[in-house]
């Protein structure tokens, strides 16, 4: 337990009848990027601004670095580092000084010079806040974050509204701090994002978590099948399919030429397939393996797609 | 405290590179600072209140704006969000906001004050920490509003107005743009709840009064009451994102924020202390102008005439007496005021006057007010140029009390010098008047108006207890009457007593005399000033030229002895004089002279006619003592019947003349010698540099024809041009 970072137990929030967050339970480790994956809507950002103590539960238990948010809300505060969706600085600071300003509200503080060189903003350190780009306001905004060198790190959205090529430089931001092991707290509505970057995901629909663990866990928690698909030199002979490959889904198609499977246990698959088709004589001209999507996950668990 | 050092510091550097806080701290400022100065006349007196008015303008300005908005804004624009996951409380924040706006605001304050005094030549405060701390105080009160607004409103629009509604009311009824005593008498009483009202008054204490912060107290606290509960409810009520509203009854705190003002308010809008203040600081200001008197004759006062010059007032005082060239009215940064052909005398001075008796014959008793009757009458010597009276016999309480409302300029009259309580005898003259007065009141009203002394050690307490209530001087009734009139006579023993204990204490001793034993005795009791003389009996030359010697002041009030003579007749001549039409009131003019041939009147008029009131003698022995050398001044007694409070010198100018006293000596009985008798001929009586600018403005020369002196051109008190007009209609 002394690795446990954070900790939360029936996590419950209400606003008035509506109800935001309906018991949630998970634990992030220390060096652990976790992820709350979910719609617009689910109760992610509830859940994370409780975390960060910026707004009381409703019940539940939660513990963050040892402290529990409703009681040592600043305690929390000064070893944490978050990075809101949407917020903005004075047009006129510039970043130096938003770092200088910042810095001062907590105990400890990291090198800002050291900061800046590792978010790529030294060459920017002396410009105005509204002269940045938008990847560079974002990189500012982790800068923040991280002034008081936090022992946790809440990403809320980090790279919403952002475009694709900035995103991609957030990305390899937080895979760096990942590398040096940092704890990090994302939540995201991009699939690609939580596959990417975090070590485990819960998926959040309607206050709930409907799954969690890592990527690879979720994808294979689920109904969801992989898919092979081949393409061979010759057409398949008809005749019997081979016994060890009993229960896939096989589909062949007109020219008997492509062959499509869906299987739950891909691996083993591919190896009698392979096999098979290496007994029959014909050359395996390519072959493709399809693994699920945690958007397809989230479809077969919701039946509704994530970004609607 | 980093943090709030780190955020003071970044406001700072953030306003700095805002053209638009430089503007309202500095270009705006400056702008209504020329605007007013010029407008104003700023170079000739009025700076003190434009420095003011710019100051509070600002401070309004720059707190419900620069605090208000910018905190709204920021909300809006997701930047307090940012703070909000800090380890910091909005505390920081709130309290970097108000010190960034002082610390903007200070550097602006100090370069009016510099411009002021360089280029407008205002004075240094001479309490200049006062009021830099009193601006700083103001300054964060009307920061803290601004933010308690940002804190109750949900949208910059919705601030927006809510700003503009506080703001209106402060800028216009606070007397930072319109003076409070020129606002209707609600729009006064609602300037009482503004706290920008007290900023500005105690502001313009401390510039024109030379008060300090601690004589402001009250208004202080109010602000600083004011600056910590919004402070305490902002932080309370403090909202770090747009997406959180706040309820409209959220806005009722803003009434807690202004508590302290609404309690402050309540109690000046019962007391109108503040409003009477307002009154006195417009007077203040009316004080200060320059002005430079030019190509007027001149009549110091003390005898010499200057007769072609000019005479500079600078703030209230008069600055420079120029001989012949009087310099342009610009170089001197004066306004002018053109006398070619007039003469200029200090103010004239009435020794002897009687302020709660009306000198006519009232409709009815039943409205007296001794309170208005004496600022009325106060108010008709200023109007016509006597800028200083003695009352030799009135109400200890209300002369004491008229005298404090003219000091400070609450009322508008002639400076009042009191001896409250004359002192007699038993059965003594003074002591008749309360023959018929009720018996329950007539201890309390005795007590009020004579003092009856039966031995030395009476005498002695009663001077003293006389001199701790700071009256001008002593007055003693020295007659024993006539057959038809006795009066029971002061035994000389006790006059003596009485002289040596109002020596004791500095104040002069002035007796009133019948006959001539009267004055000789009086004379020999080594009394300052003679009331009287006689109108009956001829005084020897041996007591004139003792007197002389002694330098003891005669004052034959010729006035009431005419008067006397014309009431017994039942004439009424003497109320047809112009002045007296413009300065008493019609109904008192028309009812005495209706009723002065009634039977009542008529046992009245019987019993002055044998108290024998012999003009020519009474001349006469004004001529000897001129002639011995004696010091004369002017009285006239008014308040006794057909002695209107009005002209009363000018009158007694004319008598004197008359009896072939010099008009030059006349004058300078009325200027010169009055002060010296009222112990005041260091500040007041002369047209000298440095004296009081008490001055009057006639038009001819009144060396020639003593009758110049009432046709009036201009009246100055204390530098004030007074509005003469006004004077009767004063609230």
């Amino acid at each position: 337990m002394a690795d446990n970072v954070i900790s939360v137990r029936g996590l419950t929030k209400s606003y008035g009848e509506f109800e935001a967050v309906r018991g949630i339970d998970f634990e992030v480790d220390k060096g652990q990027v976790f992820g709350l994956l979910g719609p617009n809507g689910a109760g992610k950002t509830t859940t994370v601004e409780i975390l960060e103590g910026l707004r009381p539960r409703t019940g539940g238990e939660v513990s963050v670095l040892g402290f529990d948010p409703a009681v040592n809300i600043n305690r929390i505060k000064d070893r944490i580092g978050v990075c809101l969706q949407a917020t903005n600085l004075p047009e006129k600071i510039t970043v130096r000084e938003a770092l200088h300003v910042f810095s001062s509200f907590y105990s400890r503080t990291t090198d800002s010079s050291k900061l800046l060189k590792r978010l790529q903003l030294w060459e920017k350190r002396d410009a105005f806040y509204g002269q940045l780009s938008g990847g560079q306001k974002q990189r500012v905004a982790l800068a923040l974050a991280m002034v008081n060198d936090p022992q946790l790190l809440f990403l809320d959205e980090p790279t919403t509204g952002l475009d694709p090529q900035v995103r991609l430089e957030i990305h390899g931001l937080i895979e760096d701090l990942k590398a040096q092991h940092c704890t990090i707290l994302l939540t995201t509505h991009y699939i690609e994002e939580a596959e990417k970057l975090c070590d485990r995901v819960a998926i959040v629909d309607q206050g709930k978590i409907i799954v969690h663990g890592t990527p690879r866990e979720i994808q294979a928690q689920t109904l969801g099948h992989s898919i092979i698909d081949m393409h061979l030199s010759a057409p398949l002979p008809e005749g019997e399919i081979p016994a060890t490959l009993d229960g896939e889904k096989l589909i062949l198609s007109g020219d008997r030429r492509s062959l499509n499977v869906s299987s739950s246990k891909p691996t083993r698959t591919l190896v009698e397939l392979v096999k098979w088709i290496d007994q029959l004589g014909i050359e395996l001209l390519d072959i493709q393996l399809k693994r699920p999507t945690l958007e397809d996950v989230f479809i077969e668990l919701t039946g509704k797609r994530l970004r609607e | 405290m980093k943090g709030y050092l780190a955020l003071i510091e970044i406001n700072l550097k953030l306003a700095l590179r805002e053209k638009s806080v430089l503007f309202f701290n500095y270009v705006f400022p400056l702008l209504f600072f020329f605007g007013f100065g010029q407008l104003m006349g700023a170079q000739s007196g009025g700076i003190t209140r434009v420095v003011t008015m710019v100051l509070v303008i600002g401070i309004i300005g720059s707190g419900l704006f620069g605090a208000g908005m910018r905190a709204v804004a920021e909300r809006e624009a997701n930047i307090l969000r940012r703070y909000k996951v800090a380890p910091i409380s909005p505390a920081p924040l709130l309290v970097a906001s108000m010190v960034t706006g002082w610390i903007l605001y200070m550097p602006s304050v100090l370069l009016l004050l510099s411009l002021a005094h360089f280029y407008y030549l205002m004075p240094v405060p001479d309490h200049l920490f006062s009021l830099l701390l009193l601006i700083g105080i103001g300054s964060f009160a009307m920061r803290s509003i601004g933010l308690i607004v940002a804190s109750v409103v949900n949208s910059v629009a919705e601030s927006n107005i809510l700003i503009q509604v506080m703001y209106m009311p402060m800028l216009f009824l606070s007397g930072a743009t319109i003076p409070i005593t020129g606002l209707p008498a609600v729009a006064q009483i609602i300037s009482q709840f503004l706290p920008a009202s007290h900023l500005f008054s105690g502001m313009q204490g401390i510039l024109l009064r030379s008060e300090t912060i601690s004589q402001n107290a009250v208004a202080t606290a109010a602000l600083l009451a004011t600056t910590c509960v919004a402070t305490l409810i902002s932080v309370k009520l403090f909202r770090w994102e747009k997406d959180e509203k706040i309820g409209r009854s959220a806005k009722l705190w803003l009434l807690a924020v202004f508590l302290p003002f609404l309690i402050l308010g309540s109690y000046q809008a019962y007391s109108r202390e503040n409003i009477e203040k307002g009154k006195m600081y417009e007077r203040a200001f009316r004080q200060s102008r320059t002005r430079l008197i030019r190509g007027a004759r001149i009549f110091v006062g003390d005898g010499k005439v200057i007769e072609s010059g000019g005479v500079l007032i600078k703030n209230g005082k008069i600055e420079e007496i120029y001989d012949g060239n009087v310099p342009d009215a610009g170089a001197v940064n004066a306004e002018l005021v053109e006398a070619v052909g007039k003469t200029v005398l200090p103010g004239l001075i009435d020794v002897h006057v009687h302020l709660g008796a009306s000198g006519g014959i009232e409709e009815t008793q039943k409205d007296y007010s001794p309170k208005a009757i004496i600022d009325r009458n106060l108010a008709a010597y200023l109007y016509t140029g006597i800028t200083a009276v003695k009352s030799v016999g009135d109400s200890i309480d209300e002369s004491i009390n008229a005298r404090t409302r003219t000091q400070l300029g609450e009322k508008l009259g002639a400076e009042l010098f009191l001896v409250g309580p004359m002192f007699t005898t038993d059965g003594g003259h003074g002591t008749e008047y309360f023959k018929h007065t009720p018996e329950i009141v007539k201890k309390q009203s005795m007590d009020q108006f004579i003092r009856t002394p039966k031995n030395a050690a009476e005498a002695k307490e009663q001077v003293n207890a006389l001199a701790a209530r700071k009256v001008d001087g002593i007055k003693a009734i020295l007659e024993g009457g006539v057959a038809g009139m006795l009066f029971n006579r002061m035994d000389v023993s006790v006059l003596q007593a009485i002289a040596q204990d109002a020596h004791a204490v500095r104040l002069p001793l002035v007796v009133h005399t019948g006959d001539a034993k009267d004055v000789a005795d009086a004379v020999a009791a080594e009394a300052d000033g003679i009331e009287h003389g006689s109108a009956r009996d001829r005084i020897p030359d041996e007591v004139f030229a003792k007197m002389a010697k002694q330098g003891v002041a005669y004052d034959p009030t010729l006035t009431v002895m005419e008067a006397f003579t014309q009431f017994a007749a039942g004439n009424t001549e003497l109320l047809d004089r112009s002045l007296v039409a413009q300065t008493a009131s019609p109904n008192l003019i028309k009812n005495t002279k209706k009723q002065i041939n009634s039977p009542d009147v008529g046992k009245m008029r019987q019993r002055m006619k044998d108290y024998p009131a012999d003009l020519p003698q009474a001349g006469d022995n004004l001529l000897r003592a001129y002639k011995a050398g004696v010091l004369l001044v002017t009285g006239s007694d008014a308040g006794n019947m057909l002695v209107l409070h009005g002209p009363t010198v000018h009158r007694e100018l004319q008598l004197w003349v008359q009896a072939g006293i010099p008009a030059r000596t006349a004058l300078q009985a009325a200027t010169f010698n009055a002060a010296k008798l009222l112990r005041a001929e260091k500040r007041i009586g002369l047209i000298h540099k440095g004296y009081e600018a008490n001055i009057l403005v006639v038009d001819g020369n009144p060396l020639q024809d003593i009758s110049a002196t009432e046709r009036i051109s201009i009246v100055f008190l204390k530098g004030e041009r007074i509005d003469r007009s006004g004077l009767f209609d004063q609230q």
